[in-house]
């Protein structure tokens, strides 16, 4: 109970400095990277869920990013609704796809698995590049609407114009938002489920699991948080066409819980943030980028197979020991 | 009835080049359990290295492949020495995130070394038979001969040598394999090699038959896993009759639905047949 009143007030101690930071960091374009970065968060937490907890590499997150994308903009741009209602609406949308491809393809395991969700991206992408009737092809949609502004407690916030301080709290609110849930997932019977699955699927069938229910349940979850993610990335773009939904954002995807370290929940957090700002740092050699990502990639799993944050974690420990504040 | 047994020669055409992917795919998976995702880049990079060799050195086309083939073959080992090796003893899913990071890497390096335009591989087979109103290019011809040739000879390699039977009893049993005096690092350094080498001829033909261009590979290596997964993972009589399935299907939607959605018709056919025989056609329960 107190390890976990601990790690609960380190993360509300983090969302609060990170609810400061704009005022703070006064540079937009370092705004604008920490917001695709928040917006990355629900989208690793999402890919965390079903290959971190359950095991199954699913390669289909940035097409049901894509699904949440287009679903919340062509409501809102053809039917007028609203993108406080869209947003919540293109989650549970994503969803319910998601358990439709989920239902053939999560018989299968491993790599099958894997395989069959890249063919499911790929379908995704094809469809979006070329029902251009209905999604604008690659010329795209432009001028999809930000949120309306609202006032809460005598304050405005208004997410249209030049500042995007709201637009990053509302980031950083569904970051906080799925971080949590995860985290609800993570500690419940539910979770242990999931554990249970990835550690041995046959003894959790024989002992009267119904894996495919809860491999069911993980994967629709990991989608709708990419359907909320990508519902977000578009009001913040304001410019959507096909090509952020292709496998390498996938495999992005799972880079980042890979480099942050799956199956933990500070993970993802860790890799979205990687993920955001490696490019940016890497872009003076942005003809070497792919090379240097797979070459990361490849380094990575053969000598931090569990990621960053044990390693970090051990830093920490190490450090704490050092100037004596961890008692014995 | 004319038309549909036209798109078939099309479709077996392409379809064996996808034979030739999904062998060297079907090699690795069978004997080491490693879904070997940057084989489409390797293949695409051996694509390059034929045009790079006729065009500059102004090799034919048959002698630039098989130049090809041994560089090819050459990776390959690099890749099972360098990148897959460490992580053997890992789950099977760091190897596949290595495969990943490797594609990445390929396809960047072929960014960087060949250019980013579309490139087509130039051959002197340009005549045309006509066998009762069904057109059948003589390159179309000669990608199903060579494609036939190379599985022959894996066949016999297979089969008949010791190094075959080696690679056999390791794909039967590892453990055993080991005890029986079988050494498991040189087979996967065999395997790769051969592997890689057919990826490599796969690339040539495709770089002959349509373009090669950066984004291909992957979209090649999607098309050998679902043709493993139409035959059966790790079957080779599997790849062979899956990737002519999958060649023709794609043909005949390109040629009677819609051409845009032949790679989403491709995929159907391999999330159905995944449905009701989730072991492939041919492979085992």
């Amino acid at each position: 109970m107190k390890k976990f009143l601990t790690h609960l007030s380190g993360w509300v101690v983090l969302i609060l400095v990170a609810a400061a930071m704009p005022a703070l960091i006064k540079v937009p374009y370092f705004i604008h990277l920490i917001i695709l970065a928040l917006i990355w968060i629900v989208l690793a937490q999402g890919q965390n869920l079903i290959q971190g907890l359950v095991g199954y590499v699913s390669i289909a997150q940035a097409g049901f990013m894509g699904i949440g994308a287009y679903f919340s903009t062509l409501l809102t741009v053809n039917f007028g609704w609203s993108v406080w209602m869209t947003m919540w609406l293109a989650p549970l949308f994503t969803g319910l796809i998601s358990v439709l491809a989920g239902y053939p393809s999560l018989r299968v395991k491993g790599h099958y698995f894997a395989i069959v969700t890249l063919a499911y991206n790929m379908v995704i992408f094809t469809v979006l590049l070329t029902y251009s009737s209905l999604t604008g092809g690659e010329a795209g949609i432009s001028n999809v609407p930000r949120p309306s502004e609202f006032s809460l407690l005598g304050y405005t916030f208004n997410f249209e114009g030049r500042s995007n301080i709201s637009y990053y709290l509302l980031a950083l609110l569904m970051a906080a938002l799925s971080t949590g849930l995860c985290a609800l997932i993570l500690h419940s019977r539910v979770g242990r489920i999931l554990l249970s699955i990835r550690q041995n699927e046959n003894l959790s069938d024989a002992i009267g699991v119904s894996t495919l229910r809860y491999k069911l349940l993980a994967f629709s979850v990991s989608a709708a948080l990419a359907g909320l993610a990508g519902a977000l990335y578009a009001h913040y773009i304001g410019f959507l066409n096909p090509e952020p939904f292709g496998v390498d954002q996938s495999l992005n995807a799972i880079l980042a819980v890979i480099l942050g370290g799956s199956g933990t929940l500070a993970g993802p957090v860790v890799g979205a943030f990687a993920i955001t700002f490696l490019p940016e740092y890497l872009r003076i050699a942005d003809s070497y980028r792919l090379v240097t990502y797979g070459f990361i990639l490849v380094l990575a799993t053969i000598f931090l197979p569990r990621g960053l944050v044990p390693v970090f974690h051990s830093l920490w420990l190490r450090l704490a020991g050092a100037l004596g504040l961890r008692r014995g | 009835m004319i038309e549909i047994l036209q798109q078939g020669v099309n479709g077996l055409a392409i379809g064996s080049v996808y034979v030739l992917i999904a062998l060297g795919l079907t090699v690795v998976f069978g004997i080491l359990g490693i879904a070997h995702f940057a084989h489409g880049s390797v293949a695409m990079f051996g694509g390059y290295l034929t045009f790079t060799f006729g065009e500059r050195f102004g090799l034919p086309f048959f002698a630039a492949m098989a130049l090809a083939m041994v560089a090819g073959a050459v990776v390959g080992l690099l890749i099972e020495r360098l990148a897959y090796r460490p992580v053997r003893d890992a789950p099977h899913i760091n190897a596949f995130i290595i495969a990943l990071g490797l594609t990445m890497m390929i396809e960047g390096l072929n960014l960087l070394t060949f250019g980013a335009d579309q490139v087509v591989i130039q051959t002197p087979y340009r005549s045309v038979f006509n066998v009762g109103g069904v057109v059948i290019a003589e390159l179309r011809l000669l990608v199903i001969l060579t494609a036939c040739v190379l599985v022959g000879v894996i066949a016999l390699l297979m089969s008949r040598t010791k190094t075959g039977k080696s690679v056999r009893a390791v794909a039967q049993n590892r453990q055993a394999a080991v005890l029986m005096g079988v050494n498991v690092n040189q087979v996967s350094l065999v395997v790769f090699g051969i592997s890689s080498s057919l990826g490599v001829a796969a690339g040539a033909l495709i770089g002959a038959l349509l373009a090669i261009a950066p984004g291909v590979g992957e979209g090649l290596a999607i098309k050998g896993f679902a043709v493993l997964i139409l035959g059966g993972l790790g079957s080779i009589p599997g790849a062979i009759v899956g990737g002519l399935i999958l060649g023709v299907s794609e043909a005949m939607a390109a040629g009677f639905i819609s051409s845009a959605y032949k790679d989403v018709i491709a995929f159907l056919v391999m999330i159905v047949v995944l449905l009701f025989r989730p072991e492939g056609l041919l492979g085992k329960r």
